[in-house]
């Protein structure tokens, strides 16, 4: 646009204010300290010193001292006089405010004239944990903010909720922001390496600015930059190994499993009528039928041991036959799991000159996954080049491109492809490879080797769990992939002019490309009867954010004011193209040009667009009393267009109590009160055009093209607003303790919710505004430098959340969603579910409670119980959210040795357990049963555990969602263990100068959680799914400096 | 200060410039979809809504393998009745249909559940195009084609809605059915009476036949007046009025011959001159495992070669007398393969080697041959039925020759429809209007108690009826839980 007007009228207007450069050091070694924050005194102006330890500061007009902060070692004021170099060298000390440079939209502010809720985390944090994906560092170092475990999938992410869950039906995560521009990539595909903080902005006053998406609050991340003086280099390497981090469920082994399975069928026969007799099953004929019946088509249809499939049971004891041994066991989980490796190497340069600074990177990381057939690799590079053109104009780009590819995107659910599912559930009489009467492997003529099973007619039967597949050989010959290429690309342009003005202008655009395969090959499995079927998608993607800020800072004697105003717009396009062809010639491809038969094909673009004004203004007297206010104007194009403007503001203040002259407790070094309010703005639902009524297309018949109504209109859809309220206090006390306390509660209003309509109105739902929740709850943040010396330090770190989550109001009276019931005073993950009332020691029913009814068919406050399952009553059980969720850093150093051990932990919350309720089944042939099955109830004299209810084929009506598989989701954690050792400069002095430290670190260390085999971080709803498991990483490395 | 005004002024004028978007910047338009008022203005647009219709009576449901349309459900209705045995468990889909289980569940992806969202997103778009079509421009003719074709897939649907939420017709008519839309709406109406939703069909189908008539369709997949009338015809039969339903099924099949023997055997997956009406699905828009052909088809790999073969009982297969070229559609004893087992079908098999292209069969002639023959046996006039009977049958059997009367005349063409018409999806209503309680053979051959569990039902047993979805009941102001089918 016009940015060569603009250019000519900065350079008319000469800047009043003046850039200090200068390098800060530690006092004690002369190595460059990055990440000290450089505060101009009396304002708010202030920014961080690159890896090199040097900084270049805009100090206004009236500034005349800097403040030199940096955790760990003393606050140092200097003068600036007259000089443009400013060096300084600091002294450890322990008695500071953590991170005292906060990152806020368009800028940043130091953390003392900070109103907002805002938490940092250092680079250093996040490089002690070997993660692939920056979200998977954030649990257990943030207060407030509680993460799924992200699954196991080679460089797959976690989900963040910020303060609670902000909405029911449109999108509960947080806005990442990436260096000042909203990120719309993969998470993953940032380096962690090239990140040197990331600061996650909690309330309305710290993130309204970004009004229009952050109502779940605001992740932003910010790369390294370069510093003044000779380049830099610094290498990071680490090889490390995963296992499961979570372990299998315990399962029964052969023997068990064939005797239950008898027990299940015996058992099924005698609840049926004998045709021969046209009377019940004698328990004898039953018995005798299920001995005759166990291995056959009917029944397991495999017979792993040494006697006819009638012989197996004894029908009399219902056991083993003494003399039956068994042939084989296979084991799935062995074949198709492995310990992966992981390798992660990344190199930076940077350094700068007079007027010009830069930081370059580059690294790839491979990791297979804990599932073979599965891994992920990338590489990634990143220049960021700043250069001040005069003293007025300052100009820089950031740049970072990345290549990635994920092998192994399983199918997920119950479908056979999927590894976890295949592998938990088959029971453990069949066998990965074919065998013959005897046992004996069977030899394929095809290639010599073990022939697979595939559990066909053909081989060794139709196998009852999951036939014609075998994951082995099926998963090698398949190819569910994505080739990823990515870039972001920030450029700005930062002009001053007249007294106090700046004008900065940020471009900053987002690409992404994924090419999907999904192929299933044409010799094995599902797609051989159309020798093979290949699916080739490509999405493609473009966003970009263009903002103009004018930013103004005075300084009146005590007073300052700083205020800044700007426009912004946003605009992604997607584009989606996918084709499917069958009949494959060759083995070996999964491209389509050979396939004869084309199936489906089609593609689409989408569209996102936002617009927004806004403004704030920081006001503080004499450091002592901070106010701040901002607002914000957001357009969105998801809404019709005389209600898609929304209006949305913060304000904020603070006190800082230990400036008051008359505040005089010696052992209080900072007490900040601080206070906001503030509305933002959430229209992230799934459905670009939510306000629109549609008519889906694609719906053709045969040849003519087809289409069905898909949505109704709504012209007043507007903005789901989160009105957020925040108190607390900053406080360092005794030199030695450091920590914020804050309450909040946030209320989403105007939900945007999927209303649900009569479905034989012929749509299920329409969007619109209805319903309140509200999040409220407090978090605390400690720090405790226990011991620091020169030779021992040793801190603590601990944070801690507690929040619950009511919904206020609803469009209807209760909608049930699952094992969830949505209620006004109830939270959006309180379980809905029957009560599980044990076993009937009589017969071995399952049993669920049930309200007596009056004779008017009110409950009369009685229970009692029944065996049919349907009549069981439903009642609120709990939520899936936690009481209390938190994390505990321990950081220790002796000379060179470091070590930390996070901790992280989750008290309270309940987890339906899905996976282990399909483990307890009555007897479905095929499937493989836990452990715990063998505490069923068997007979009146041996009633099992009282949970566990007779096995029973085919039984119906005593079973279902209940109580049953509802369990305590708290666990601990040990996150990560990092230990490490810094050479000495008499060994590294060599290598002029070098900085070298090795180090062990072990991430998922252990999960302990209240049933083995459960995963309860899974998810946020505390629901279980079949996905890949989580992982425990032991790594090696080296962080080399030069 | 005036002079730091002055300076200002350029400036801002040029941040305005840079700052203001275009004024459509925020306007933006799907590219999968159309608005809703874009499909009306023309017939072209409308005919686009009817043929999406149509496509929908096929598409899968739900993310489930089990549901993918009238097939299914039609499926269904054959697993409730007495001539199908699940051989094995296998993947385990519609056992809970064939042992008379799923009923019970009332949750949104339930054989309920999905029924009642297929039936309703039907008559939802049926709704829409009878009040939008007139209103596009175009021709009058092809506004009649289109209005005509919408009514009768509304009194279709509203057909299967009434039979499955409720017990059939006769003696049932002031029993609460399902609710009864006739225009586009967000809220939600009580159950109509049977006889309210019979009316409401009756009326459909004769305005629809009024529409079609002379009307030559555009594709198998669309109703001709002829496809109406085999429509009324079987509604007629429900309601027990056998003069509507011989003379609606005479009308339907006149220019219609029983198809050849060599067309009986050729798998029922491409429509040819007996078909009615039917559903042709192309290879790329067909629905690969979540198909009918999955379910049936054991000779390629699919869900019926993996467990869920679909076999006839030995008692209906002994009552085929050899000759009989439907005989040769079912395993002969004695020969059947672990794939193929005795008794397993062979009658619905996959046309094209490595495709999964295979129409589906809705409407046919033989079925018109049976409605009438059957209405005329209850009417009394033995010697037309009898005739009817024989000119369907001598094409499968040309030694037959029915000569029966009275009440085994009746049951001699029930027995030849339960022949004739396996794997339809007729047992279900078929049992209900002719109030026989389901008996399910048991022994080698027929039904087995591991699978089927349930051997015997009185037809009217309430635990037949099918659910209204909980959602329904909590969503539709006008419906209570004290609604719900018993």
């Amino acid at each position: 646009m016009n940015l060569a007007l603009l250019l000519l009228l900065v350079n008319q207007a000469w800047a009043q204010s003046r850039t200090i450069t200068g390098k800060v050091t530690d006092a004690a070694s002369g190595q460059p300290l990055p990440g000290v924050a450089v505060i101009v005194k009396g304002t708010t102006a202030g920014t961080a010193t690159g890896v090199d330890g040097s900084y270049s500061l805009n100090v206004p007009e009236k500034g005349n001292t800097l403040v030199f902060r940096y955790i760990g070692y003393e606050t140092k004021e200097q003068a600036i006089g007259s000089a443009s170099t400013v060096n300084v060298a600091l002294g450890v000390n322990s008695e500071q405010l953590s991170e005292v440079v906060v990152q806020v939209p368009y800028g940043s502010v130091a953390k003392t004239a900070f109103t907002g809720s805002e938490a940092t985390i250092s680079s250093s944090a996040i490089q002690k944990q070997q993660v692939t994906s920056v979200t998977r560092v954030l649990e257990g170092l943030v207060p407030g903010l509680q993460t799924t475990n992200g699954g196991g999938a080679p460089g797959s992410s976690a989900s963040v909720r910020i303060r609670g869950i902000g909405s029911i039906n449109a999108s509960s995560d947080p806005l990442y922001v990436v260096d000042g521009v909203p990120f719309d990539g993969t998470y993953s595909s940032i380096s962690t390496d090239d990140i040197e903080a990331v600061t996650v902005l909690k309330d309305a006053a710290a993130s309204a600015l970004y009004g229009a998406r952050a109502a779940n609050g605001v992740i932003m991340i910010t790369t390294k930059k370069g510093g003044k003086g000779k380049p830099r280099v610094a290498v990071n390497f680490r090889k490390g190994v995963s296992e499961r981090g979570i372990p299998e469920y315990d399962r029964v082994n052969s023997q068990e499993y064939y005797e239950l399975m008898w027990e299940a069928m015996r058992n099924s026969y005698a609840a049926s009528t004998n045709p021969a007799t046209k009377l019940p099953y004698t328990p004898a004929e039953a018995a005798a039928a299920a001995s005759k019946n166990i291995a056959g088509p009917n029944g397991l249809v495999y017979n792993p041991f040494n006697v006819a499939g009638d012989q197996v049971i004894d029908p009399a004891t219902g056991k083993l036959n003494p003399s039956a041994r068994l042939l084989y066991e296979d084991n799935w989980s062995d074949v198709l799991f492995q310990d992966a490796t992981r390798n992660d190497l990344n190199v930076s340069i940077s350094g700068g000159a007079e007027n010009s600074d830069y930081y370059i990177s580059a690294g790839y990381i491979n990791e297979d996954g804990i599932a073979k057939f599965s891994d992920y690799d990338r590489f990634n590079s990143r220049v960021k080049l700043n250069t001040a053109v005069s003293k007025a104009v300052k100009a820089g780009m950031n740049i970072s491109a990345t290549l990635s590819n994920s092998n192994g995107n399983f199918a997920d659910g119950t479908a056979t492809a999927n590894p976890f599912y295949f592998s938990r559930y088959m029971g453990p009489i069949y066998p990965v490879w074919q065998r013959d009467g005897e046992g004996a492997f069977v030899i394929d003529p095809a290639t010599g080797e073990r022939a697979l099973d595939w559990g066909v007619p053909g081989q060794m039967g139709s196998r009852p769990y999951a036939g014609n597949s075998n994951l082995l050989g099926s998963l090698g010959l398949d190819e569910r992939s994505t080739r990823r290429s990515e870039a972001t690309a920030n450029a700005y342009l930062e002009a001053k002019f007249l007294k106090n003005f700046t004008f900065k202008t940020t471009l900053g655009g987002n690409y992404y490309n994924g090419l999907g395969t999904t192929f299933q090959n044409s010799l094995f499995g599902d797609a051989a009867n159309v020798a093979g079927r290949s699916t080739k998608s490509d999405t493609r993607q473009i966003s970009y954010t263009f903002n103009q800020v004018l930013s103004w800072n005075k300084q009146f004697g005590s007073h300052s004011i700083s205020a800044l105003a700007g426009h912004e717009n946003y605009s992604l396009e997607s584009r989606f193209m996918s084709a499917t062809r069958t009949g494959f010639p060759f083995p070996g491809t999964s491209e389509l040009a050979p396939a004869a038969t084309a199936g489906a094909s089609t593609s689409y673009t989408d569209e996102h667009k936002l617009e927004g004004f806004f403004s704030q203004v920081s006001y503080s007297f004499a450091d002592k009393y901070l106010l701040s206010g901002s607002f914000r104007r957001d357009g969105s194009s998801r809404f019709f267009t005389d209600s898609r403007w929304g209006n949305f503001y913060s304000i904020g203040a603070g006190w800082r109590i230990s400036e008051e002259n008359f505040f005089n407790a010696e052992w209080v070094d900072e007490l900040k009160l601080k206070g906001s309010y503030g509305e933002q703005g959430n229209e992230d639902v799934e459905n670009y055009y939510a306000w629109q009524g549609l008519y889906g297309l694609g719906w053709n018949n045969v040849n003519a093209p087809g289409s069905i109504v898909s949505s109704l209109p709504n012209t007043n859809l507007q903005w789901e607003k989160n009105a957020s309220f925040n108190v607390g206090a900053d406080f360092s006390l005794f030199n030695k303790v450091q920590g914020t306390i804050e309450y909040f509660e946030r209320t989403s209003d105007n939900l945007l919710f999927e209303v649900p309509l009569p479905t034989s109105t012929g749509i299920k739902s329409i969007w619109d505004n209805v319903g309140t929740m509200k999040n409220y709850g407090w978090e605390a943040q400690l720090g405790y430098n226990a011991i620091s010396t020169s030779d021992f330090d040793w801190r603590v770190d601990l944070n801690l959340t507690s929040y619950k989550n009511k919904i206020t109001k609803l469009p209807q009276e209760e909608i049930v969603n699952g094992t969830k019931k949505l209620m006004v005073g109830h939270s959006v993950y309180d379980f809905w579910l029957r009560e599980y009332a044990g076993v009937d020691p009589a017969n071995g029913d399952a049993l669920y409670y049930k309200d007596v009814l009056d004779a008017d068919g009110e409950p009369t406050g009685e229970r009692t119980t029944t065996n049919v399952y349907n009549e069981g009553t439903y009642y609120y059980h709990g939520s899936a959210i936690p009481k209390l969720v938190g994390g505990v850093t321990n950081a220790f150093r002796y000379k060179g040795l470091d070590l930390s051990v996070l901790l992280t932990f989750q008290s309270g919350g309940k987890f339906y357990d899905a996976n282990y309720a399909n483990l307890m089944h009555r007897g479905s042939y095929g499937t493989h049963w836990s452990k715990d099955i063998l505490n069923r109830w068997q007979s009146e004299e041996n009633p099992g555990d009282g949970k566990t209810p007779r096995l029973q084929n085919g039984i119906s009506g005593q079973d279902g969602a209940s109580t049953r598989w509802l369990f305590d989701a708290s666990y601990l954690t040990v996150k990560n263990i990092n230990i490490g050792y810094t050479l000495p400069k008499s060994l590294t002095g060599k290598l002029g100068g070098a900085t070298l430290r090795v180090f062990g670190a072990v991430d998922n260390a252990v999960i302990l959680t209240k049933n083995e085999g459960m995963d309860p971080q899974r998810s946020f709803n505390g629901t279980s799914d079949y996905t890949y498991p989580i992982y425990r990483t032991a790594t090696v490395g080296l962080n080399a400096n030069f | 200060m005036k002079n730091i005004l002055k300076k200002l002024s350029p400036l801002a004028l040029a941040v305005l410039m840079l700052t203001s978007c275009e004024k459509d910047y925020l306007e933006t338009a799907p590219t999968q979809s159309v608005a809703s008022d874009e499909v009306f203005k023309t017939v072209d647009g409308a005919f686009v809504a009817l043929n999406g219709t149509f496509r929908s009576m096929w598409t899968s449901m739900g993310g489930s393998h089990g549901h993918f349309g009238q097939k299914s459900h039609d499926l269904t209705m054959d697993l409730m009745g007495t001539d199908i045995v699940l051989h094995t468990r296998g993947y385990n889909w519609f056992t809970g249909e064939y042992n008379l289980s799923a009923y019970a569940s009332a949750t949104d992806g339930s054989r309920s559940g999905l029924a009642w969202e297929y039936y309703y997103r039907t008559i939802s778009n049926a709704n829409r195009i009878i009040a939008n079509v007139d209103k596009a421009t175009g021709n009058p003719a092809d506004k009649e084609y289109i209005k005509g074709n919408a009514l009768a897939l509304r009194a279709y649907s509203y057909f299967y809605l009434a039979n499955l939420w409720q017990h059939t017709y006769k003696g049932h008519e002031t029993a609460p059915a399902v609710p009864l839309y006739t225009e586009p709406t967000t809220e939600g109406k009580p159950r109509a009476t049977v006889q309210e939703v019979y009316d409401q069909i009756v009326a459909d189908l004769t305005q629809a036949e009024t529409l079609l008539a002379g009307k030559t369709r555009k594709h198998i997949s669309h109703l001709n007046a002829a496809a109406v009338k085999g429509i009324r015809a079987r509604v007629a039969l429900q309601m027990e009025d056998y003069a509507t339903a011989a003379a609606k099924a005479n009308e339907a099949r006149q220019g219609l011959a029983p198809m050849s023997a060599t067309a009986y055997t050729a798998g029922f997956g491409k429509a040819n001159s007996e078909w009615m009406w039917g559903l042709e699905i192309p290879n790329d828009q067909s629905t690969i495992y979540a198909s009918f052909f999955s379910h049936f088809d054991a000779k390629v790999v699919s869900y019926a070669s993996l467990g869920l073969q679909k076999k006839i009982t030995k008692e209906l297969y002994d009552q085929i007398p050899a000759g009989d070229v439907r005989k040769s559609v079912f395993i002969t004893p004695g020969t059947g393969t672990a794939k193929l087992p005795d008794y397993n079908q062979t009658k619905f098999t996959l046309p094209v080697a490595g495709s999964w292209a295979a129409d589906y069969i809705l409407m046919r002639a033989s079925e018109m041959y049976l409605i009438e023959a059957e209405a005329l046996a209850r009417l009394g006039n033995e010697g037309e039925a009898q005739t009817v009977l024989n000119a369907l049958v001598q094409a499968r059997n040309p030694a037959y020759s029915a000569t029966q009367t009275g009440s085994d005349l009746i049951n001699e063409i029930l027995l030849q429809r339960r022949i004739e018409l396996w794997g339809e999806g007729f047992s279900l209503l078929d049992l209900k209007r002719t109030k026989t309680n389901i008996k399910r053979p048991d022994g080698d051959g027929n039904h087995q108690a591991a699978l089927a569990v349930v051997f015997e039902r009185a037809i009217d047993d309430p635990t037949l009826l099918w659910r209204i979805p909980q959602s329904e009941i909590d969503a539709n102001d006008a419906l209570a839980p004290a609604d719900q089918n018993p």
